[in-house]
């Protein structure tokens, strides 16, 4: 009985078929652009998430700026000194610290016979330690590191070309780097390192063109008059430092931070009285990139869900149509014996089989259409440029709980437009029904 | 088992719209045999239809009571009611009333589908009828597809498929030229030879000659019988 119910809507949706293919059209772009959305957004957070990614989900950044429920780190002033980076490695559960000199640079040069090739500015250049490069998750891929107190420096992969592809620099290059303070360094590049997926690190500090060792070429510390001996301490605006587990990453987040604020530091001696110290995590930023990611994706979804509730609606206009337009035919069956159960059905399982119909179709349309999405989206950062391109791009990334939500939902609202018009065909009074013109 | 068909004991039927009241059907009593052909004759508005629908099983009464085929049908739910439309009543209507998206045989077979018939027998016993009324190999075709006289038959063949105890034609003639119309009218009366119990409602005095009684109806009475 219910089969041959469920043949006859089949029957009744082939006769119709224009209205069919259109109203299933509704559900095929409600279902299919919630898909295409979510995973867009979900593409472009694994992305966004990767270009944050720099630090190992261990490390933590240390600085100045505004505390509070959401600090943010500022590299304008500085107050760390080399007594506090070792200070802090010696805390427990730290496995490595490494301090952050941000070197300001005018622009960088190579000789090549009598001619000269010069870089724009806006090159990046921190002094640091080895260490860096175990927080940074980053490796060498040719070359070995920079001995401190030596005209030595470590470039990065897209560095390599900053004068051009076929001007690649190559460990034992030297180049010539001018800071903003007019002074030139001789620089031997002893090390080139394995390509960075993520391009910033924590607020507007990028990921590194040249790190070198802090002698001679990081410059920026306190003075202070000892006697008649005038004393010079090096001074960092950040320090990054890496947990030894990540069960640790709060003590030591909470370590480091009492450490700083006890007055047994150098950095809370020198540090500018109207900023607060951060301690910032990599989980911190995960969390916080995720939150803004949360927002947008709801937001957008929301605007999918819209169009699947009209593709709904359509489902319910066009049976109520339909429910009208075969008023008499309702009559007819109703009169050789149907009974309003079996009248019920006949209407639900055509809105049944459009939602189910639709919510598959939907989902293949919505899984062809993210590819589509996401291609799109990699071509217009591919214009973008600079750092954001060396990231290799957006990959797809589908959300796979949000297929299921799609489909149920379209599935869900099939039926539930069905219902209204289903009723109104099952209650009908078979004498007016008959009578209907 | 009585040898009446219909027994119908003061029946009363009343429409309300807001405060007036139209009395349909005042206080009918009228007694079918098995095997009659009885035409049920009178102007429109003179309760004729709303008899059938009664008798029927599409409408309740206000009150009397009915009996059909043994069975009390006054007081019936809406299932009941269905069950009964399905199993002891065949309809014949004028619009033909098939239904567009089925062809001649799915349209035949349709009673049986509600009652939960299986498919086999269903296209055995459709078969079997589109070959008595003469549309065997009109079995595939959709209503559209058929004449007026040919979609007729077919639903004349549906009105048999349950084998009802009786066969209510309304006006079966009225959509069809007179000599379709004629024909349709002797298959009437061949089924009715058969054993077939039919009840014809019309306003047309000519199909008066097919029946073997007849019953004029006026203002909601039964004004004479002949």
């Amino acid at each position: 009985m219910m089969r041959d119910t469920f043949l006859m809507s089949l029957d009744a949706m082939r006769s119709y078929k224009v209205r069919t293919f259109l109203t299933l059209i509704g559900v095929i772009i409600g279902v299919g652009s919630v898909i295409m959305v979510t995973t867009a957004g979900n593409s472009v957070g694994t992305f966004v998430q990767v270009q944050w990614n720099v630090f190992d989900p261990t490390g933590m950044a240390i600085g100045t700026g505004t505390g509070g429920a959401t600090p943010t780190l500022s590299i304008r002033s500085v107050s760390f000194t080399p007594t506090d980076v070792e200070k802090i490695s010696a805390l427990p559960n730290v496995k490595v610290v490494a301090p952050l000199g941000i070197v300001p640079l005018k622009k960088v040069s190579i000789r090549n016979g009598f001619l000269q090739w010069e870089s724009r500015p806006g090159n990046v250049m921190y002094a640091s330690t080895a260490a860096l490069l175990k927080i940074f998750n980053s490796e060498l891929e040719s070359g070995t590191m920079f001995e401190d107190g030596k005209n030595e420096i470590v470039i990065s992969k897209s560095f390599s070309e900053v004068f051009g592809k076929d001007k690649t620099l190559k460990v034992g290059d030297t180049i010539r780097i001018q800071r903003v303070d007019a002074i030139t360094l001789e620089a031997k590049i002893v090390g080139i390192l394995k390509q960075s997926k993520s391009s910033y690190m924590i607020g507007s500090i990028a990921t590194p063109d040249i790190i070198c060792p802090t002698k001679p070429y990081y410059s920026t510390y306190f003075g202070s008059n000892v006697g008649t001996i005038f004393k010079r301490v090096t001074a960092y605006s950040v320090l990054l430092a890496e947990a030894d587990d990540i069960k640790n990453v709060q003590v030591v987040q909470d370590e480091i931070y009492n450490y700083l604020i006890n007055g047994s530091s150098d950095a809370g001696q020198y540090k500018d009285k109207n900023t607060d110290f951060v301690v910032i995590t990599q989980q911190y930023i995960v969390n916080r990139i995720d939150q803004v990611m949360s927002v947008i994706r709801m937001y957008i979804t929301a605007i999918a869900l819209i169009s699947l509730i009209i593709g709904g609606i359509g489902i319910a206009n066009i049976m109520f149509a339909t429910v009208t337009e075969r008023t008499r035919e309702i009559g007819t069956m109703m009169a050789i014996g149907a009974k309003r159960r079996d009248i019920l059905q006949l209407f639900l399982y055509q809105s049944m089989i459009i939602g189910l119909l639709g919510g598959v179709l939907g989902i293949t349309t919505g899984i062809i259409g993210s590819a589509f999405v996401v291609n799109l989206l990699n071509q217009s950062i591919q214009t973008l440029g600079g750092a954001i391109s060396q990231a290799g791009g957006i990959g797809l990334s589908y959300s796979v709980e949000w297929f299921i939500i799609a489909a149920v939902v379209g599935i869900v609202t099939g039926i539930a437009a069905g219902v209204l018009p289903a009723r109104k065909a099952a209650k009908m009074d078979p004498v007016v029904a008959l009578r209907y013109e | 088992m009585s040898e009446y068909v219909i027994e119908i004991e003061s029946l009363t039927k009343i429409y309300k719209s807001g405060k007036t009241e139209f009395k349909a059907l005042n206080n009918v009593t009228l007694r079918i045999r098995k095997g009659d052909f009885v035409a049920i004759m009178g102007p429109s508005g003179s309760g004729k239809s709303t008899l059938m629908n009664i008798i029927g099983c599409l409408d309740r009464p206000t009150s009397g009571r009915i009996m059909l085929d043994g069975e009390n049908i006054s007081t019936l739910s809406d299932n009941e009611l269905a069950e009964i439309r399905g199993k002891k009543v065949g309809f014949i209507f004028q619009k033909f009333n098939l239904i567009p998206t089925m062809n001649a045989l799915k349209n035949v077979d349709l009673p049986m589908v509600f009652i939960g018939a299986k498919r086999g027998d269903r296209d055995r016993r459709g078969s079997e009828l589109l070959e008595k009324v003469g549309l065997t190999n009109w079995a595939t075709h959709k209503p559209s597809e058929l004449s007026g006289g040919q979609q007729q038959r077919v639903a004349i063949a549906r009105a048999l498929c349950n084998n009802p105890a009786i066969i209510f034609a309304d006006e079966p003639t009225g959509n069809l030229d007179t000599k379709t119309g004629e024909q349709i009218m002797e298959l009437l009366v061949t089924l009715n030879k058969e054993g077939k119990t039919i009840l014809l409602v019309t306003h047309a005095i000519a199909l008066k000659r097919f029946a073997n009684r007849v019953v004029n109806m006026l203002d909601g009475e039964v004004t004479e019988e002949t």
